[in-house]
């Protein structure tokens, strides 16, 4: 069986079937009118040979309709992704709802709530954790943190995917910077994986050159691509959700047109990125509502246009593992989860894209199993209705704890957290008042003493990993991306004992 | 009439009115106005605008559209200070950008508009500014302070690549550094040598002062 949730009833909508109409004729109305810029030359040519209208003096391409619409169709609109090992393949498109871990872009001391730089040490453990956690379906670029002590920014990426693919055989992913995907590619390929990529825009309405070419790169590999769309409404798109959405879409079709002329056929996943803009301080409003109606409209939408959606980012603004953080993660993945994405990024984020903690993992993973619980939804048959049990039973002094029926379906009814306090309130006193917090901490703990990554990588493979970061080090030694001071740590790192895991 | 120019361009930046501000200010030239008498009344509208921004009355939005408009009306007033020879004081002068690889611009706008409204004479490269623009930038401006922004991890390595390449050419000692942005750290800034840093747009103005002892 496969991994994930399947939603079983309709999706949560909130437009009316004339304003979808309309948002959509007014995203086809932007890429025909306004167009998107693409810092490509290589697109551009590729745009024109199609029948685009292509500016060469301000590189903005203008899609006609006929053209988009084609390019839409032929999206698959379901497909099979492949992870290091079969038993966690997933099915991305229509009802399937998977949860990703999200990173952070470093760690937060639990006590004093600090940001703290992570070790290797502590990199490649978080991953056995969220390796570990049967609702993380996914562990993403840049997860669990953007980088770690001692590795040049350069060498962050290929360094991260290396550490997922060894300590973790769940499907991930890697992303662009400085020409990485070129490493990253080679390592998913040396241990017969698939990765998903991403093309980001740059809103509004451009694609820089490192993210097309990472566009080209990862088509040709025949791997699949992540379009996202990650706005401020207010700032790098309109104010408004609505207005938001048609940028952000236009963008993310021009991205798809792309795609599709590259290699036709092209796996595509959808994704909105889009936050409000905290009007403050400029940066995005992490967690507030606004992002869960825009979730939901991009959702209802793309259904629409039959492309798999990873439309729902969990990112509390909250700097702690506390109740505000516990909100507005519950109430942006169940909305997400209940409109119709396909993807939902929640485990372990914390204040935005700041910090990431795998024991903060741990909670949310039991927060993704009510959820995963929810979509289920409620099983309706002759055993299940037990027309024949009640009356077996009948009025007090019936009861049913000692049937059959109880211990075959209360298992199957019933999803138990891992963490949460549920005892009752004398038990509570006893064991010392713990909260979910200190038994996601003994929890984590455990994780690490007890788990191990199946299957781990092959002698081969492992050395082929290794061979394909000497390349990538010296490449960025030599193109003069790598300082002298950054070179002396890094090296100094990978001559412990215990290299790569410490 | 004069007055009446004045009072008319603090009115244009406080509504965020870009052409009223630009028309206000080549009829402030026509008229023969004091250039420095007019930059002064626009820092007052600005200021005004600043301190309600930091007093919570007024947003984002507002502090952006009111440094638009001043941006419409500076480039006649300042090309009108350069033809009549007028002595401007300031505070000091900056030169502010976001590193190259990085294309966030709303940071450095709000450092750049309070740092204007403080009385500072500011220089706001752009973003995706290449380490050589920076440099060419202090030597053509003279400036006091260089003042560099960063939001992305991976690109924030850049504000160390500026200070090494002041250093090479023997700039380091004439200009103080403040950096700032999502992806910087309090810890992240001495690591690199930087003077200062400040998370917030309010505090890096107070930083600035510090930083050149006014």
């Amino acid at each position: 069986m496969l991994k994930g949730f399947t939603r079983n009833f309709k999706p949560l909508e909130i437009l009316s079937e004339e304003e979808i109409e309309a948002i959509h004729r007014g995203t086809l109305s932007v890429l025909r009118k306004t167009g998107v810029r693409f810092e490509s030359k290589k697109a551009l040519k590729l745009f024109e040979k199609n029948g685009c209208q292509v500016d060469y003096t301000d590189n903005r391409v203008r899609f006609p309709e006929g053209l988009v619409e084609e390019c839409l169709q032929k999206c698959p609109s379901s497909f099979r992704v492949k992870a290091r090992n079969p038993k966690n393949d997933m099915i991305w498109g229509g009802d399937t709802v998977y949860f990703q871990a999200l990173s952070g872009t470093g760690s937060v001391d639990l006590d004093t709530w600090e940001p703290k730089t992570p070790t290797r040490k502590e990199y490649y453990d978080a991953i056995t954790c969220l390796d570990a956690l049967p609702n993380v379906h996914i562990i993403p670029w840049y997860t669990p943190w953007f980088g770690f002590k001692n590795i040049p920014p350069v060498m962050a990426m290929p360094e991260g995917l290396a550490a997922r693919l060894r300590n973790s055989s769940k499907f991930t992913c890697s992303n662009y910077s400085m020409g990485c995907e070129v490493f990253n590619i080679q390592m998913a390929k040396a241990v017969g994986a698939e990765i998903r990529s991403s093309m980001a825009a740059s809103p509004p309405l451009t694609f820089y050159e490192d993210a097309v070419e990472n566009a080209f790169r990862t088509v040709e590999a025949g791997f699949i691509l992540l379009i996202t769309s990650g706005s401020v409404y207010g700032g790098t798109s309109p104010a408004t959700i609505v207005g938001s959405l048609i940028s952000g879409n236009a963008e993310i079709i021009a991205g798809i047109v792309l795609a599709q002329l590259i290699k036709p056929g092209t796996r595509i996943i959808v994704q909105d990125f889009s936050f409000p803009q905290n009007m403050r301080s400029g940066s995005p409003a992490f967690g507030a509502i606004e992002i869960s109606l825009h979730q939901v409209a991009f959702n209802q939408i793309w259904r629409r246009y039959r492309v798999p959606i990873d439309g729902g980012v969990s990112y509390p603004g909250s700097k702690k593992i506390d109740y505000q953080a516990g909100y507005e993660k519950a109430i942006t993945a169940l909305i997400g989860a209940l409109s119709g994405t396909n993807t939902i990024w929640i485990q372990g984020a914390m204040y935005g894209e700041l910090a990431f903690h795998p024991v903060l993992a741990i909670i949310d993973d039991d927060m993704v199993g009510m959820i995963g619980r929810f979509l289920r939804g409620i099983l309706v048959n002759d055993e299940t209705m037990a027309l024949d049990l009640i009356d077996e039973v009948g009025p007090i002094p019936g009861y049913y704890l000692n049937k059959e029926h109880t211990r075959k379906w209360w298992k199957l009814e019933q999803f138990i957290p891992k963490v949460a306090d549920r005892l009752t309130y004398p038990e509570w006193l006893k064991e010392g008042k713990k909260d979910c917090l200190s038994l996601a901490k003994e929890k984590y703990q455990e994780i690490l003493s007890t788990h191990k990554v199946d299957p781990p990588l092959t002698r081969s493979q492992e050395e082929e990993i290794e061979r394909i970061l000497k390349e990538a080090r010296e490449y960025y030694r030599k193109k003069g991306m790598i300082t002298d001071v950054e070179w002396k740590a890094y090296m100094k790192d990978l001559e412990s004992p215990n290299y790569p895991y410490a | 009439m004069n007055n009446e120019i004045l009072e008319g361009l603090r009115k244009a930046i406080k509504e965020y009115d870009n052409e009223k501000a630009e028309n206000l200010a080549k009829r402030a030239v026509e008229e023969k106005l004091d250039p420095l008498r007019v930059l002064d009344a626009m820092t007052v509208a600005i200021r005004e605008v600043g301190d309600a921004f930091g007093r919570g009355d007024l947003w984002l939005p507002d502090l952006v559209g009111a440094a638009d408009a001043m941006q419409a009306a500076m480039p006649i007033i300042e090309e009108e200070i350069k033809r009549t020879g007028a002595k401007r004081e300031s505070l000091g002068t900056v030169v502010a950008g976001t590193v190259f690889g990085d294309i966030h611009s709303i940071g450095k706008t709000m450092v750049c508009t309070l740092l204007t409204a403080e009385g500072f004479k500011v220089h706001d490269l752009g973003v995706n500014i290449k380490a050589e623009e920076f440099l060419q930038a202090i030597r053509n401006y003279n400036a006091d302070i260089l003042a560099m922004s960063a939001l992305m991890t991976m690109t924030a390595p850049e504000q160390k690549k500026v200070i090494e390449q002041l250093k090479k050419e023997g700039l380091r000692d004439k200009i103080k550094i403040m950096v700032g942005g999502g992806a910087i750290t309090e810890e992240f800034a001495k690591e690199i040598g930087a003077d200062g840093y400040d998370p917030t747009a309010p505090g890096a103005v107070k930083l600035a002062r510090k930083l050149i002892g006014r």
